[in-house]
């Protein structure tokens, strides 16, 4: 319902957009009628409930397709995109932690730090920009936009080009697209991977003062076992709720990292969407990705009650 | 005669710190006959704990700390040994007890898992099944009637008192010569705290095992040490036999350490002064106990 109202309350008149300013007051009365816009907004609600109810949210004025064909057509580039920087989080943020926690003082720590503190320091876009011009314009190492190269051509199945690749039996097409994920994923992974690594390593430097630490040593249990064992996973509960938290605020970031990199995900859909205030795909869009932020921090809850014995027996025991 | 099980000589530490070397230690000697169950005795801050610490080799990783002097074990020198020597020493050879039983045990995984653990120590490929046998014939020895329960459980799930007797049963899984036991159940209320003690000292000399038990609680010390090292500042100051001792407090500092225990009988906290000159007095040795084996 809150989607709904902000959505109506942009100003403009959709239709008159939609048609642009060539088109007659007769064609966008026509239009109005079409999307009753001419009714009280109580009526348009029960309309779009009733629509949505069908699981049809309408049809984008900008694209003259159903919404949830066009959300079917961008939702894969971007879900790609934020599962891989998702992945770079967990995968890099948090050995980043442990190791920097484990040697702290060292100078490997004090590498780690500076690299994490510069990625909490600047937000995604900024990253996306600084990486492209670094490893795209002066130093070739990365396709600086798009999804995959112009002389391939794929289809689509999943609408994953990582999985549609690999369906399609072509290495070379997979190797191109991965390829191209790795800077746009890594500029919207960096601000997670530094808060991942930082929150991972504050925690375990505490635990490490902690009681149980101190009996493992004094049992002379391997100084890896006990890294792993015994600092990590107790630390890991709070950094996983971080992580999810970044995992969801990534949808938000990709508007703008997509945007750099021209990915044809639904974060740019979206924003061109909103500009031509198309009703219909502005709710469609932005419903997903809010179903998207429930799924990923019911996720996380799981996985923390996973490793935190304290949740699971006590919510088993209520 | 054998070898003492555990033997310093002329202990000293300090620490680095910006404004210098801080001398902590200044020269301490003990020694712990096989079997012997030994205290160590002093309050907050005069070392006992660190000498615990450098017994096990933990404070040796610390960069800031300077350590001399000689530390042996069953005849060998601890400071001539290589690191994995002595890494192996720990937790087969060597156990310790912690002030907090709850905090000590691992709040993620069950009590099986960190019995578990502690019997891989001696036996490295001791699976799971045998470990969880194992567990529960010492947890048994501990008077805890349901083992497997235990086992089964969080240590957040058990009492003080029941996590105290998981404790105990760890640090003897391995029938270790030397048990250092640091302020065992300070965090226990003091029922509990008798009761585990108890069976501390039962199993100890079962299995004749040697402790080095550290407390600034005279009354538990009194019920379960042969022998008695008083500390002050980091220097042992009165050293004797339990009923020496407490028959007769020759060191200002001891007398002032049994006299600041409040009553039962309500004579209201007793005056002490913080510090005197009197406290730096030189080492009072009761007869008969100044030298490994002399003890009869």
């Amino acid at each position: 319902m809150l989607i709904f109202a902000i959505a109506r309350v942009i100003p403009g008149d959709p239709a008159r957009i939609a048609l642009g300013p060539n088109a007659t007051a007769e064609q966008v009365e026509n239009l109005r009628l079409r999307l009753h816009l001419d009714q009280p907004l109580s009526v348009q609600y029960g309309h779009f409930i009733a629509d949505l109810a069908q699981g049809d949210l309408g049809v984008s004025l900008y694209t003259n397709r159903p919404v949830t064909q066009d959300i079917a057509q961008f939702l894969p580039a971007t879900l790609e995109l934020i599962i891989v920087a998702g992945l770079m989080m967990i995968l890099i943020g948090l050995p980043l932690g442990v190791i920097s926690a484990r040697y702290r003082g060292s100078w490997a720590d004090s590498t780690i730090r500076i690299f994490t503190l510069l990625g909490v320091s600047a937000p995604s876009f900024v990253w996306a920009v600084i990486l492209m011009l670094l490893f795209a314009y002066f130093l070739p190492l990365f396709p600086i936009a798009g999804r995959l190269a112009d002389s391939m051509t794929v289809p689509t199945v999943t609408g994953f080009l990582l999985i549609d690749t690999l369906l399609a039996g072509n290495i070379k097409a997979f190797g191109n697209a991965a390829w191209h994920l790795v800077l746009p994923a890594f500029a919207l992974a960096l601000s997670g991977i530094g808060q991942a690594a930082r929150l991972t390593r504050s925690n375990m430097v505490e635990t490490y003062d902690k009681p149980y630490i101190e009996m493992a040593e004094s049992y002379g249990f391997p100084e890896g076992r006990i890294a792993r064992r015994y600092a990590f996973r107790p630390s890991l509960i709070p950094s996983l709720t971080i992580i999810g938290l970044d995992f969801a605020a990534m949808l938000g970031n990709a508007f703008l990292v997509e945007a750099v990199f021209a990915w044809p995900g639904l974060s740019r859909y979206g924003v061109a969407v909103i500009l031509r205030k198309d009703l219909n795909a502005i709710v469609g869009t932005v419903l997903i990705i809010s179903a998207l932020f429930l799924i990923v921090n019911i996720v996380v809850d799981f996985l923390i009650a996973m490793i935190n014995p304290r949740i699971r027996l006590s919510q088993r025991a209520q | 005669m054998t070898a003492p099980t555990l033997l310093i000589r002329d202990l000293r530490l300090s620490f680095k710190g910006y404004s210098g070397l801080v001398e902590v230690l200044h020269g301490i000697s003990l020694h712990i006959d096989k079997g012997e169950r030994v205290a160590l005795v002093g309050e907050s801050g005069s070392g006992k704990s660190v000498t615990a610490r450098i017994i096990l080799g933990l404070l040796q990783t610390m960069r800031t700390a300077r350590i001399s002097g000689t530390v042996n074990f069953e005849g060998r020198d601890l400071e001539a040994m290589s690191r994995a020597e002595r890494h192996r020493l720990r937790g087969t050879k060597m156990s310790m007890i912690f002030q907090d039983p709850t905090s000590s045990l691992n709040p993620v995984y069950r009590i099986s898992e960190q019995f578990h653990e502690v019997l891989k120590r001696m036996v490295p490929g001791i699976g799971r099944a045998e470990a969880d046998r194992k567990a529960a014939a010492m947890l048994a020895d501990v008077s805890i009637t349901e083992p497997e329960r235990v086992l089964a459980s969080y240590p957040f799930q058990l009492s003080g008192g029941m996590n105290q007797r998981v404790m105990i049963a760890m640090a003897l899984a391995n029938e270790p010569s030397l048990l250092i036991a640091d302020e065992p159940g300070t965090a226990l209320d003091v029922t509990v705290q008798a009761q585990t003690l108890k069976l501390m000292r039962e199993l100890v000399t079962r299995h004749n095992t040697a402790v080095l038990f550290i407390s600034h609680n005279l009354g538990v010390v009194r019920e379960f040490a042969d022998r008695i090292y008083v500390i002050y500042k980091g220097r042992i100051v009165e050293h004797g036999k339990a009923t020496q001792l407490f028959d007769n407090p020759r060191h200002p500092y001891t007398r002032a350490l049994m006299n600041a225990i409040p009553r039962i009988t309500g004579e209201g906290i007793p005056k002490i002064q913080d510090n005197s000159d009197e406290y730096l007095a030189p080492l009072v040795v009761h007869e008969g106990c100044g030298e490994p084996g002399e003890v009869a």
